[in-house]
């Protein structure tokens, strides 16, 4: 197997912008939160600072963008792994079980997903935001329910992978050897049918990264994203879409964080079709 | 077959009254009510208004009724819009989001096959290389920017079609592109594998080898087996338009289904939240009803493995 030269390029862009991202409140920017009514709609300078121009406030884009860079991808990132620890506990346990318990388990996602499940959320985003002020007593904010909304919306195709996965390692040799020798069905899942389910679990992990950020720009541009002064490129990119008229150019509000999400998507997808092959 | 449509049909059934349970009991067990502005009522005010809209009323009681006005087709009166019943604003934002909808849906299929096939054929070529970089672009952005790219382009810039409102149906030529072409990627990402394993396949160069007419060897070994993936893929498809139209029914202000979802969900408008989550549903559970039928009269198998 050889590593293309564009997948060389993804796995390049993908760490670089993370430790950017990482990096970014050590790095010298201006303050992506400080307003400057005298710097208003500055276009992009390239070469000088503001280096991707300022936003209806006067708000540094560069700066917004970066810092922008680490709740999307971090938003990515956990919420798939939310996703994860959901659906990879009910997949694996149904191909495991098989039987009737597989058939229920299926008949009920096959329910689900006959369901408007966005719609389904967005109702439950829109109610949890009456009980913010209790939920932040106990560490919940916008982003954590995020994660819980990205959990729901998103661990059925996960489940479906793990239960195929779960079915196929139990009729294999080292499986029922296991079973044989009177191990526990518990430490069987856990040492030998989790561990083989990886690859396969990789690459959902890797599919599910981008849709997830995407996820995240539609609740931003539904006013349900993080909360401000927090960034991120799908709430940008909405705010760009929102300042956007025909008689005031401002498209770079709009164009620079899309750029920044639809280069990190394509990265990721790249890096997804190799991981699949 | 007969048997198993019937069951499929109560199963639907059975969906949206679940949904609209669950949806009812959410909304009424928490708190918030639809009344409460930046301003406070007079309590004497609040309570005429909750006695008005049966608000007061035991809560089995109150599912109970809305219970028989589902049946019925009738949701209530809207809670925001004052003297307006939830079903005439259904009626009349049903049609739009229908109209959005299927036109999208037809620009994916449209638009999607055919990329699919040009993009296995000629999969090593230049061409072919761009439409499908360019299909993997679209995957890569919300539908809210690719919105916000055709109306600068479009209507800004080249002042070709209005930029949002309901007047014709050139309102509707953007707001079909956006919901339509990102799913018409997808359907060209399925096709295309399907199709270039066909055109490797011994089928296939058995058929050209008998000196068949490419127009029906591309036909039959090409096309149909590309088929498959696309109906299987429907389901999903819907459900994805439905999603998108939230958004794109915001960005060019098209009264639809979706600006009321939102407008409702985020105000508590309950009663239209509901009326809409219940349309919605049944609507969603019709396509992939459709779908499913649909996949079954062409591949048997399926039929006799379920």
């Amino acid at each position: 197997m050889r590593t293309s030269q564009s997948q060389k390029v993804a796995w390049t862009f993908l760490i670089v912008l993370s430790l950017t991202a990482l990096l970014a409140p050590w790095l010298p920017l201006a303050d992506f939160r400080a307003m400057d009514p005298d710097a208003r709609l500055t276009p992009p300078q390239w070469t000088s600072a503001p280096f991707l121009g300022t936003d209806a406030q006067g708000r540094d884009l560069l700066a917004r963008v970066l810092w922008g860079a680490r709740i999307s991808l971090a938003v990515g990132f956990f919420g798939t792994l939310v996703a994860m620890l959901i659906g990879i506990p009910y997949g694996a346990l149904a191909g495991f079980l098989g039987g009737r318990w597989d058939r229920l388990q299926m008949r009920f996602a096959d329910a689900l997903e006959s369901i408007p499940m966005v719609v389904f959320v967005l109702f439950l985003l829109s109610i949890l935001q009456e009980y913010r002020a209790d939920l932040a007593v106990v560490g919940f904010g916008r982003l954590q329910l995020f994660f819980v909304a990205v959990g729901v919306l998103f661990w059925l195709p996960t489940a479906r992978v793990a239960r195929a996965e779960a079915l196929r390692l139990r009729k294999q040799p080292f499986v029922q050897a296991a079973e044989a020798s009177g191990m526990k069905s518990l430490g069987i899942l856990w040492r030998h049918i989790l561990p083989n389910m990886m690859p396969a679990l990789r690459v959902m992990l890797l599919l599910t990264v981008p849709r997830v950020i995407l996820m995240e720009a539609f609740l931003s541009f539904l006013g349900l994203g993080v909360e401000p002064p927090a960034v991120s490129w799908g709430g940008l990119a909405s705010d760009g879409l929102a300042a956007m008229n025909p008689l005031v150019d401002s498209a770079w509000l709009m164009l620079v964080p899309s750029l920044a999400l639809g280069l990190t998507l394509l990265a990721l997808q790249k890096v997804a079709n190799r991981a699949a092959d | 077959m007969k048997f198993r449509l019937l069951r499929r049909i109560f199963a639907w059934i059975l969906g949206i009254l679940l949904v609209h349970a669950l949806a009812f009991f959410m909304m009424r067990t928490t708190r918030g009510g639809p009344f409460d502005d930046a301003r406070a009522l007079d309590p004497l005010v609040l309570q005429a208004l909750e006695q008005r809209y049966g608000l007061d009323q035991p809560f089995l009681a109150q599912y109970g009724h809305a219970l028989s006005g589902l049946l019925r087709g009738d949701f209530g009166p809207s809670l925001r819009y004052r003297d307006t019943q939830v079903s005439t604003l259904l009626a009349d934002a049903l049609p739009i989001s229908l109209l959005l909808g299927g036109g999208a849906l037809l620009i994916a299929l449209l638009v999607g096959i055919p990329a699919g096939l040009y993009t296995a054929r000629r999969a090593h070529a230049l061409d072919g290389k761009m439409v499908y970089g360019g299909g993997t672009l679209l995957l890569a952005l919300p539908n809210f920017v690719i919105a916000g790219l055709l109306l600068a382009v479009f209507s800004f810039q080249l002042k070709w079609l209005p930029p949002a409102g309901l007047g014709g149906l050139q309102n509707f030529l953007l707001p079909w592109l956006c919901l339509g072409l990102p799913l018409s990627a997808q359907i060209l990402l399925l096709v295309r594998s399907k199709a270039r394993q066909a055109l490797a396949s011994d089928a296939f160069r058995h058929a050209t080898a008998e000196g068949l007419p490419p127009r029906i060897i591309s036909r039959r070994y090409v096309l149909r087996p590309s088929l498959g993936p696309v109906l299987a893929f429907l389901g999903p498809a819907s459900a994805a338009i439905l999603t998108g139209s939230l958004v794109i029914e915001k960005v060019f202000a098209l009264p639809g289904l979706g600006t009321f979802f939102v407008q409702a969900a985020l105000s508590r408008d309950y009663t239209l939240a509901l009326g809409v989550t219940v349309v919605y549903t049944a609507l969603l559970g019709l396509c992939t009803l459709c779908a499913d039928v649909l996949m079954a009269r062409v591949d048997p198998r399926l039929e006799a493995l379920s």
